[in-house]
């Protein structure tokens, strides 16, 4: 029977045949390989004296690969936390980027032969005298990589620790006294901290583990091809001459090319791989600890909101001139720039200045300074609703504006502010996910690093879902009914008198 | 114990009141007629200080607003006016939050620190006077505007004021409670308090006012007993004014 093909569905099958040929090439002569350059020397990273070209020992290290394989390299330029599962969705066809197999990600995609040998080395502040090694830390709050071995090992450990986005905010807020250690590979440390004065090394580098090419499961053809090219530039020398040019050889590397000949059963024993998997009860334990830092970064920063915008608000309309202009200049700067940016500034910013708050704080003062212009415009809308005449009455029994504010005004203009608030508050509950920027550990942080270190994007999706409604929908329903019971007093009493009557 | 000298308001450039002089003896009514536009509104808040005059004296239960008073000493001249004039709105501009009772309380409690029982016994009595008695939790929304109109009379007598100033007190009022109206205010007067009635309803003026003063575009027409002026008027155009009315 014919049938009329819709216009969508044409333009999806135009796009198909347009798009399945340049798909198909990337597989034919391309390989495509995807890392995270923000702060990722020395693996790979923007070149500081060419911004737009990027360099490193793993951006030499797969050009090598590429070439032994008789492709042509391209880089696809990604987020770590994420990197599993954008290989998962064929934004490219391998990780290179310092990935160890961890038993994790060993069930969610396949692991070529090693290519580097790492350790991990802690890092301190020079004037540090309590930390000489990790078993220092119980008490301590040591900064590392998310999802890495280094935040497995942590974890397992059970030491506290803040999982950062990249090495360089971890070692600045060991800077700052953020945090009171650093635990990470030892070719971030020695990029990011061994030449910086500040800092010392904590003992020497331990706990030894693998880099691997990271592929999509099913792929056993590129595999193939893969380790042989990490074999053929292990035995040409071209690995160890890339090594050597980023002082990254030792002979830790040494022993690893060795084993090229050595029997398979001998690999195992000699490197202790970082197999440390998901433990669902201890996940679920700090989801709930994240809800509570999220429930009070809300509240904290909702309190400050309302206690603020007040004085904006009057500000802004009974104020002189001059104060208008400064509450309105605040009120525009923090609805007209993304609430993101302003908590890096605070974060990153303030230090410079000498202002060095922990990250909940620098969130919930954040929010709260972002929500108080939102909260003095739900007020001036509130005041501004209400005639004139109530305050010309009010004035006329007496009464001085304050009063007049206090008795006539206020309790009027609550009203009408209520229902915005409630909404304005929902909305502050929801925002606190982007603390995550600034390494607040609060729910949407938990469920990027969990979900990430787990592949269970769904399950813990919907977990944390629930925690946000469990959260959110009694507290709207909590202001609906203060809504209602407003409403309602008045009515309930006049019928109590009507029927006196 | 009301005296205006010469009282002169300018808004935004324009003067909307040209020297208006006249006095209120003690416990006598006076009404302010004349059309919309005249400056009888203006007038009537210059009284009680919601307005500053800009030229003259206004003189009112021993207390003196000037226009040449600087403005910390007129605001404190105001606060001590408004204890002993009390004034009903024409929207009257009720409490919406506060019952009839709590809208009565408010300043007595929190302006005058009156003890809050004695305060409501107070506020009893006064909508007893009004006709009310039975209407102290009802919220003003549930009113009618007559029922309103007395709240808000009853809330501006419970400051205890010699002086009381109308607004258009009628114009919320079906035609049978504006009788209703007068013989309440009339009331006032012989419980000892002086009124200044604005009013676009010379019929209901007749009978309460003791005096008039006739306004157009903001200046003083003609002012004499209410009798009088209705009728014989001296002035070409009160007699104009008057035609119209009827």
């Amino acid at each position: 029977m014919p049938r009329r093909v819709s216009c969508p569905s044409r333009l999806i099958v135009i796009l198909l045949c347009v798009c399945w040929p340049v798909a198909a090439a990337h597989a034919q002569g391309e390989l495509r390989w995807g890392a995270d350059p923000s702060g990722g020397a020395p693996y790979v990273y923007a070149d500081p004296a060419k911004p737009d070209r990027y360099i490193g020992y793993e951006q030499e290290l797969v050009e090598a690969l590429a070439q032994a394989m008789g492709r042509r390299a391209v880089f696809v330029p990604t987020d770590w936390e994420t990197i599993v599962s954008s290989l998962q969705r064929g934004e490219f066809d391998v990780i290179v980027n310092g990935l160890e197999p961890t038993g994790d990600r060993a069930r969610q995609i396949l692991f070529s032969k090693p290519y580097y040998v790492f350790q991990l080395q802690l890092t301190v502040r020079q004037n540090e005298s309590r930390i000489n090694s990790l078993a220092d830390c119980r008490t301590r709050m040591v900064g590392t990589l998310g999802n890495t071995a280094a935040s497995r090992l942590l974890a397992q450990e059970r030491i506290p620790f803040r999982a950062y986005a990249d090495p360089v905010g971890a070692y600045r807020d060991l800077e700052l006294q953020r945090i009171d250690a650093v635990l990470l590979d030892v070719p971030m440390e020695m990029f990011y901290a061994r030449r910086n004065a500040r800092f010392k090394p904590a003992g020497a580098p331990f706990q030894p583990g693998t880099y691997v090419v990271g592929l999509r499961q099913g792929d056993e053809k590129l595999k193939a091809q893969v380790d042989a090219a990490i074999d053929q530039i292990m035995r040409d020398g071209t690995l160890e001459r890339i090594l050597r040019k980023w002082n990254l050889w030792d002979d830790r590397q040494a022993a690893l090319r060795a084993q090229l000949d050595a029997p398979p059963t001998a690999q195992a024993e000699t490197f202790e791989l970082t197999n440390a998997t998901f433990n669902w009860p201890e996940a679920i334990a700090r989801l709930s600890r994240a809800a509570l830092v999220t429930v009070l970064l809300a509240f904290g920063a909702m309190v400050l909101a309302v206690v603020l915008g007040m004085p904006l608000a009057l500000g802004q309309s009974k104020g002189p001139r001059w104060l208008q202009t400064v509450c309105t200049v605040y009120v525009e700067f923090f609805r007209g720039t993304p609430v993101l940016v302003q908590l890096l500034f605070l974060y990153f910013g303030l230090p410079r200045l000498g202002i060095v708050m922990p990250g909940w704080l620098t969130a919930l003062i954040g929010l709260g300074l972002n929500y108080a212009a939102y909260e003095s415009q739900v007020y001036r809308a509130a005041l501004e609703a209400l005639p004139r005449g109530q305050w010309e009455a009010a004035y006329s029994l007496g009464m001085s504006p304050a009063l007049a504010f206090r008795r006539i005004i206020l309790p009027q203009a609550f009203r009408i502010a209520l229902p915005p608030m409630t909404n304005d508050f929902v909305s502050l509950f929801k925002d606190t996910s982007v603390a995550f920027a600034i390494s607040v550990w609060e729910l949407a942080t938990a469920y990027r690093e969990l979900a990430n270190a787990s592949g269970e994007f769904l399950l813990l999706g919907g977990i944390v879902s629930a925690f946000y409604l469990a959260m959110s929908l009694p507290m709207a329903h909590i202001a609906r009914r203060l809504e209602r019971r407003m409403q309602r007093r008045q009515i309930i009493e006049q019928t109590t008198v009507e029927a006196a009557i | 114990m009301i005296s205006a000298t010469e009282v002169r308001k300018t808004i935004n450039g324009n003067e909307i009141l040209h020297g208006i002089s006249f006095e209120v003896a003690a416990q006598t009514v006076l009404g302010i007629i004349g059309g919309s536009g005249s400056g009888k509104t203006t007038l009537l808040r210059c009284l009680n200080g919601l307005e500053r005059i800009d030229g003259g004296t206004i003189e009112c239960d021993g207390v003196r607003l000037e226009a040449a008073l600087g403005d910390a000493a007129y605001r404190r001249r105001v606060k001590e006016l408004r204890r002993k004039v009390g004034m009903v709105f024409q929207h009257l501009h009720l409490f919406p939050h506060l019952t009839a009772l709590g809208n009565i309380i408010e300043a007595p409690v929190n302006v005058a620190r009156r003890n809050r029982r004695e305060a409501e016994t107070h506020a009893h009595e006064l909508l007893t006077a009004v006709g009310l008695a039975r209407a102290a939790a009802r919220y003003p929304e549930s009113m009618s505007g007559g029922e309103q109109q007395r709240v808000a009379i009853a809330r501006a007598l419970a400051m205890r004021p010699n002086v009381l100033l109308f607004d258009e007190p009628t114009s919320a009022l079906d035609p049978r409670r504006v009788a209703e109206m007068r013989t309440l205010l009339r009331q006032f007067t012989a419980a000892g308090h002086t009124l200044v009635v604005v009013s676009h309803s010379i019929g209901f003026l007749t009978g309460l006012a003791d005096n008039l003063l006739y306004m157009e575009a903001g200046a003083a027409i003609e002012y004499g007993a209410t009798a009088q002026l209705l009728n014989a008027p001296q002035d070409a155009r009160t007699r104009e004014f008057l035609q119209q009315a009827h």
